[in-house]
């Protein structure tokens, strides 16, 4: 899925678009020589204020629009060329979908385009639905849809060819929380298969959390660019985080900070909001209480606890098609087919996605009990996911630990 | 390719959805059995067949160009505004192949609507027959002169050779003095010209006209149930009292009288028919009467018993049986077909570059000029010669551009006189307004679509 010919998934020399008026006078200087680089494997943040020109940048990459001046390359190539245009997976800053199809026949559609064989394409739809939390309402036209429901179908319909780069304009825009958080686990989980995002967006957490490098765009010109940690790490100051300490600890700390010639600023930490968001919408659904309507909008994470075949592989794995632990259940043919297609990555990582919060969210009520054989499978399975948000957010305030880290600025790009 | 397919399917399905589909389907579902029960035509059961299949093909026709002008220009001008085209062109899929597949899909829908309605019309022409309580002969007039596919060869007049009369009456008059002044030379020789037709075309009381036929090929020339037709219109040089003229035909190989009575093989048939003036007739004869080596004459006599005046037969013409109903149907409907897929290669070619209202008012210009087109040509043909320059620099190539559905393209007056479209001609036209015209276009609009920044928002 790498290409060895060259080293950048985007690149653009020099890239300028002028929007004339009427007259062919100079009207919006939307892009102005931009050198974009972006590795192969990365996630890049995009980021600028409205108008910045990013979606005009995106635009060109894409050939939807021509530059006035300057070039741009998709893994070294023309998008024109279908070799290269079948590698790429967009989502423009709207969910641009048919309205009069169904969700199903949307990604239907868009696979055949990609040539994808009936066989792979009918999974493939199958678990993109189920994983943008869409599978009951696959036969529902878009035209009904919400906006966030819609940008879930748009998602998808990204990700049906198994892109090698992902172009994403404001993905998360109209989506709720959880779905905000399952989409940035997302990203993480496919750059570690390989792939290489290209992230547009202002709202900040979001790239804050994911990005690997991030670029800042204002006015059509490149204001800054540069790895999270580096743009973000304030070099002067520590910060400490601990579990509950006595009065004397911390009159001891504070002895020894203040002996260092340093200020100390005490305090207890806050959660984020999106943090505290997902914790009390998972003891509300723990705790069965009744919801009107927004079921659907929160089905997001539906898609790897529905199933508990799902929910041993990883659903990224069945889509490229490489299994680190095989599902008994899991279709040979497909398997065979969709094999051939992209290397197998890492065998030895087990998936990292977040099951047991997932799980705790998405559990419904109504929800037929599982056979028993495969709820015998499912229970050993919880202790061992390893990264569970559950925990993370806990660890935070779990006595005992200590983790001494580097703060972090906290960006403020709209004053850039 | 299957992106073609792909995109054309995706056509087919918005086009199924859009409301103006449905309304065209239910219009032509309710409209064609009720057309069949309520039209009488003249009262004769072939009047009824000719009037009902008319008026439904017309109406199949019309309904099914509108809906083809209205999806073409729709589908592609609506990706194109409601920014659906963004995640289309950016997958593998190249912008003709997207274009090509918008024009399949209307194909397709074409095909399948008309495939339906022409059906559905057909089924209602064969059963009126049946449910309609007609005499025998009506019936035997019906099968004959519509439930067939028949070529008719028509005379041709002589025209060198009246020219040459009327050339040579010209120089009489001239050295005799008695041409007008006031008169130009071309003006005198169209009036010669017309006055020297008309004594060829003549017969006067007491006369015989005779018109020879040669290589009249029918199938099944032995088959006493095989006719052949005779068609003609009567004029006169005085109006009868009744308007009408007492005609004496006969038909066969006349060579044989000449030959002698005695050598007679093939029959000859005579016909005594009395009939008004200025209308179209028609009888028929067996085919037996065609001779061997495809010879038949056809002679005229105006017998001073019966009338007092020259009559002059006109548009004379031998109709004979060439192939079934249903086949020449089926070339009709798709006359139809290479219509509509006309109409679908304007439309997508047009909002390659035009908003869907100037190109849907575009391509309904383009379509009634069509209608008329054979009309238009004529027009504009027998203008002046100053703005005749200016026709044929401009306008010419224009209208040439422009498809052709009148006239001789119009399935219509085939169907109804029971005639039959043949194959070479129906592939010429299908050749030339597809493979010609419709290529130019389409090619055109793709290498516009080709170059458009289709995220490009007009000012």
């Amino acid at each position: 899925m790498v290409t060895t010919e060259n080293q950048y998934a985007i690149e653009t020399i020099s890239l300028t678009k002028i929007f004339p008026d009427w007259w062919g006078r100079a009207k919006v200087i939307a892009v102005e020589d931009l050198n974009l680089q972006v590795l192969q494997n990365e996630i890049y943040g995009f980021l600028g204020p409205n108008g910045s020109g990013k979606t005009t940048t995106i635009k060109m990459l894409l050939n939807l629009l021509h530059p006035t001046k300057g070039a741009s390359f998709v893994f070294g190539g023309s998008v024109d060329s279908p070799a290269i245009s079948g590698r790429i997976g967009y989502l423009p800053e709207e969910s641009y979908l048919y309205r009069y199809l169904t969700a199903r026949e949307t990604l239907d559609f868009y696979g055949r385009i990609f040539g994808l064989p009936a066989d792979i394409r009918k999974a493939r739809i199958e678990t993109l639905l189920e994983m943008v939390g869409l599978s009951g309402m696959g036969n529902r036209q878009i035209a009904t849809f919400s906006k966030g429901m819609a940008r879930r179908i748009g998602l998808a319909q990204a990700l049906i060819n198994d892109p090698d780069l992902l172009i994403l304009d404001e993905p998360t825009s109209g989506m709720d929380p959880m779905g905000t958080r399952q989409i940035k686990d997302l990203f993480v989980e496919l750059a570690r298969r390989g792939k290489t995002i290209l992230l547009c967006s202002h709202l900040l957490a979001d790239v804050e959390d994911v990005c690997d490098r991030i670029g800042i765009l204002y006015g059509g010109r490149m204001q800054v660019e540069g790895t999270v940690r580096q743009l973000l790490q304030q070099k002067d100051e520590m910060q400490m985080r601990t579990g509950q300490l006595s009065g004397r600890a911390l009159e001891q700390i504070k002895r020894i900070v203040s002996s260092e010639g340093s200020p100390i600023d005490i305090e207890k930490p806050m959660d984020k909001l999106e943090s505290f968001f997902i914790k009390v919408v998972a003891k509300a659904r723990q705790e069965k209480q009744r919801t009107s309507g927004v079921e659907a909008g929160t089905g997001i994470s539906g898609f790897l606890a529905e199933k508990p075949v799902v929910q041993h592989e990883n659903i990224l794995d069945k889509l490229v098609g490489a299994h680190p632990q095989k599902g008994p259940e899991e279709p040979e043919k497909s398997d065979r087919v969709e094999a051939t297609k992209s290397p197998p990555v890492s065998q030895t990582q087990p998936p990292e996605a977040d099951y047991g919060l997932l799980q705790q969210l998405t559990r419904q009520k109504t929800e037929a009990p599982l056979p028993s054989t495969e709820t015998v499978q499912k229970e050993p399975e919880k202790p061992s996911v390893k990264k569970d948000i559950l925990d993370d957010l806990i660890r935070k305030k779990s006595s005992g630990s200590t983790e001494i880290t580097q703060p972090e600025k906290k960006e403020d790009t709209e004053n850039a | 390719m299957h992106s073609i397919w792909a995109v054309a399917r995706n056509t087919l399905a918005q086009a199924l959805r859009m409301k103006i589909a449905a309304v065209v389907i239910l219009l032509l579902l309710i409209l064609l059995p009720l057309m069949s029960m309520v039209m009488d035509g003249d009262g004769t059961l072939l009047g009824k067949l000719q009037t009902f299949t008319s008026y439904g093909l017309g109406l199949i026709s019309l309904l099914l160009c509108i809906l083809t002008i209205a999806i073409s220009t729709y589908t592609l001008s609506n990706d194109l505004k409601c920014k659906y085209i963004f995640l289309v062109v950016t997958k593998p899929i190249r912008r003709f192949e997207l274009i090509l597949g918008k024009l399949l899909g209307i194909i397709l829908l074409d095909i399948l609507l008309l495939g339906i309605f022409s059906a559905i019309l057909y089924g209602c022409t064969r059963l009126i027959p049946k449910i309609t309580d007609a005499p025998e002969s009506q019936k035997f007039q019906a099968n004959a002169e519509f439930f067939t596919s028949r070529i008719g060869i028509k005379t041709e007049l002589a025209k060198d050779l009246i020219n040459n009369r009327a050339r040579q009456r010209y120089n009489e008059l001239k050295s005799s003095n008695q041409i007008p002044e006031d008169m130009s030379y071309a003006r005198i020789m169209s009036e010669l010209y017309v006055q020297e037709a008309m004594k060829v075309k003549r017969v006067d009381p007491g006369q015989t006209k005779e018109w020879d036929f040669e290589d009249v090929r029918v199938k099944n020339a032995d088959d006493p149930n095989t006719f052949i037709f005779v068609r003609y219109k009567y004029q006169t040089a005085a109006p009868p009292p009744d308007e009408k003229v007492y005609g004496l035909w006969q038909v066969g190989d006349l060579r044989q009288f000449k030959a002698g009575a005695a050598k007679i093989k093939t029959p000859v048939y005579n016909v005594e028919r009395d009939e008004v003036i200025r209308v179209t007739h028609e009888f028929a004869v067996p085919a037996n009467a065609i001779a061997e080596d495809g010879y038949i004459g056809i002679s005229f006599f105006n017998s001073t018993a019966l009338n007092q005046t020259a009559i002059i037969p006109e548009e004379l013409e031998l109709l004979y049986q060439t192939g079934n109903f249903t086949a020449n149907y089926f070339r009709a409907v798709l006359m139809i077909l290479v219509r509509l897929v006309f109409l679908a290669v304007i439309g997508i070619s047009l909002t390659t570059w035009l908003s869907f209202p100037v190109a849907v008012l575009v391509c309904i210009t383009i379509f009634f000029v069509g209608l008329t087109n054979t009309f238009i040509l004529d027009a504009i043909g027998g203008v002046g010669a100053t703005a005749g320059m200016i026709y044929s620099i401009l306008l010419k190539p224009l209208l040439w551009l422009l498809p052709q559905f009148d006239g001789v393209y119009n399935p219509n007056g085939y169907i109804v006189a029971g005639r039959t479209i043949q194959w070479t001609f129906l592939a010429t036209t299908a050749l030339f307004t597809l493979l010609v015209k419709g290529l130019l276009m389409l090619l055109a609009g793709m290498l516009i679509f080709r170059r458009r920044e289709v995220a490009r928002v007009a000012a």
